[in-house]
């Protein structure tokens, strides 16, 4: 190890030679890891977005129940109890018909006028039930139980189709991150044959001498490393770029959607991606220095 | 130093390169193989190497047995030996002292002073003033010569030259002779192969090993 650190400059100046003997081939191994890297980046942050905005949902999931006119406030209020006693409901409050009516003004915005041309309120009270997402179905059946209900308004679909989507997502992210994986390591160990099989004379001068396999491949996975990194490196700025680009889009006409915050994905990503390209970049120099062991 | 016990070496198609070779070389001792090509020269040399293993006998260089499953310690014994090349096998797009340099790194040298002995190695060959120059712009002589200050700079126990006067005049393959005899001493040995018997007439204190169709014969000169 101490001769290993002692020669890193050395490496370092073989690393340029190797990259020197071969220039073009470097230079392809570079840009495809960059553009490998930089789909795995799109898509973990798609991932990521979209699970951040499934989980923003459904910590927000609630539904609305209906129930029967005129009942009386004293059996509303025990209604309201009894659906806060079920388990999964996070909360359940009374919404009066007047603070539908404002709910109703807020949405419509400009365009609340509308609702003076009514002349009674329109709108019925309800109790509105906060819910954890995953007891919906429990939820929903004890409802059934319950007296004096009318209807009940849940968002089920949407939040099942959020949900599958960002299931999609996940197994596409498991499946990129593998096609990722192996493909870096096919390129890298690809060029790290290559430089050996450029070098095979010099490689075999010094295994006469007596170098350590170590000190002969040692370039070789620095070699690796540095075009993985290099790649990395190009991704994450490209990513960057992109992802701010995106979210600057979405700011002004989906404020709806609750976006995970840009510079903490930004900041993950990045992180994800120099890790994971110095992980492939070594594993794929040691696959291609064991595959090319006896040039 | 050197101890071959019986040993013979036959290639896998079936060449018999050496036939029940016993000798013992001491510490210190100049040795000159001399004979025609195919011989067996270079195949003694390269058992001494750990590049081929005996097929029969045994072989110890400097303590180390040389056979088969004896990776580790054939690796420690090349760095104990100064192989000069045939071919030279210096490093191109590297200088003269990048060359002598190179040979060093992986031993036990202080890093500090690699550079110090590259040069010093380079000045007892007379090279330098072209410790800077690329090897692929020295001369043929000039090239031998880095690759003999590469092999002596590692301050071996054997030094071993194959065929180094092959292509050098009368003249010329003295003065190598006599470049190499320099790094003799009481501890390194010096293992010279050469086709030129005339070269060493006179030659004393030395060990002269004839080598006919695989077979050995060996002479203490002087």
């Amino acid at each position: 190890m101490k001769n290993i650190i002692c020669n890193l400059g050395y490496f370092l100046r073989e690393v340029i030679t190797i990259i020197r003997i071969n220039p073009m081939s470097n230079v392809f191994s570079l840009l495809s890891t960059a553009l490998i890297f930089f789909i795995l980046a799109a898509v973990i942050s798609g991932w990521w977005i979209s699970s951040g905005v499934v989980e923003a949902v459904k910590s927000e999931a609630e539904v609305s129940v209906y129930f029967s006119e005129g009942l009386e406030a004293a059996d509303t209020k025990r209604l309201t109890d009894l659906i806060r006693d079920i388990e999964g409901v996070r909360e359940a409050r009374l919404v009066s018909e007047e603070e539908a009516y404002l709910r109703m003004e807020q949405i419509l915005g400009k365009e609340a006028k509308v609702l003076e041309y009514l002349a009674v309120n329109p709108f019925s009270p309800f109790i509105e039930v906060k819910i954890q997402i995953e007891d919906i179905s429990s939820i929903l059946g004890e409802f059934e139980l319950l007296p004096n209900i009318e209807h009940i308004r849940d968002n089920r679909e949407i939040l099942d189709r959020i949900s599958s989507i960002a299931g999609v997502l996940r197994v596409m992210g498991l499946l990129v991150v593998t096609a990722v994986g192996i493909s870096t390591m096919v390129i890298i160990s690809h060029i790290i044959r290559m430089g050996i099989y450029d070098n095979r004379e010099q490689i075999n001068t010094l295994r006469l001498m007596g170098a350590s396999e170590a000190f002969i491949g040692f370039p070789f996975i620095l070699e690796g490393l540095l075009l993985t990194l290099g790649g990395g490196i190009i991704a994450s700025l490209l990513s960057v770029y992109t992802l701010r680009f995106v979210y600057a889009q979405m700011a002004g006409p989906l404020t709806f959607i609750p976006l995970p915050s840009g510079e903490l994905l930004i900041s993950q990503l990045v992180m994800l991606i120099m890790i994971l390209s110095a992980a492939l970049g070594i594993s794929g120099s040691i696959f291609g220095l064991s595959s090319a062991k006896n040039v | 130093m050197i101890e071959a016990v019986g040993v013979s070496l036959v290639y896998p198609e079936g060449t018999a390169a050496l036939q029940n070779i016993n000798l013992t070389i001491k510490p210190g001792e100049l040795v000159y193989i001399t004979g025609p090509s195919g011989s067996g020269k270079t195949s003694f040399l390269k058992l001494l190497m750990g590049i081929e293993y005996p097929t029969d006998g045994i072989l110890k260089v400097l303590g180390q047995p040389v056979a088969k499953g004896q990776a580790s310690g054939i690796r420690k014994l090349r760095r104990s030996i100064g192989p000069v090349f045939q071919e030279f096998r210096l490093i191109k797009g590297r200088t003269a002292i990048e060359n002598v340099m190179l040979g060093m790194r992986f031993l036990d040298v202080p890093f500090r002073s690699i550079k110090e002995e590259a040069a010093n190695a380079l000045e007892k060959v007379g090279l330098s003033q072209k410790s800077r120059s690329m090897v692929e712009h020295l001369s043929w002589g000039e090239c031998q010569r880095v690759a003999i200050a590469r092999a002596v700079a590692r301050k071996p126990a054997l030094i071993i030259a194959d065929e180094p006067t092959g292509n050098l005049d009368k003249d010329n393959a003295m003065k190598m002779l006599e470049l190499l005899n320099l790094f003799r001493d009481g501890k390194t040995t010096v293992i010279i192969t050469t086709h030129a018997t005339h070269l060493i007439e006179g030659e004393k204190n030395a060990v002269h090993i004839r080598m006919e169709k695989g077979n050995m014969s060996l002479e203490r000169l002087g």
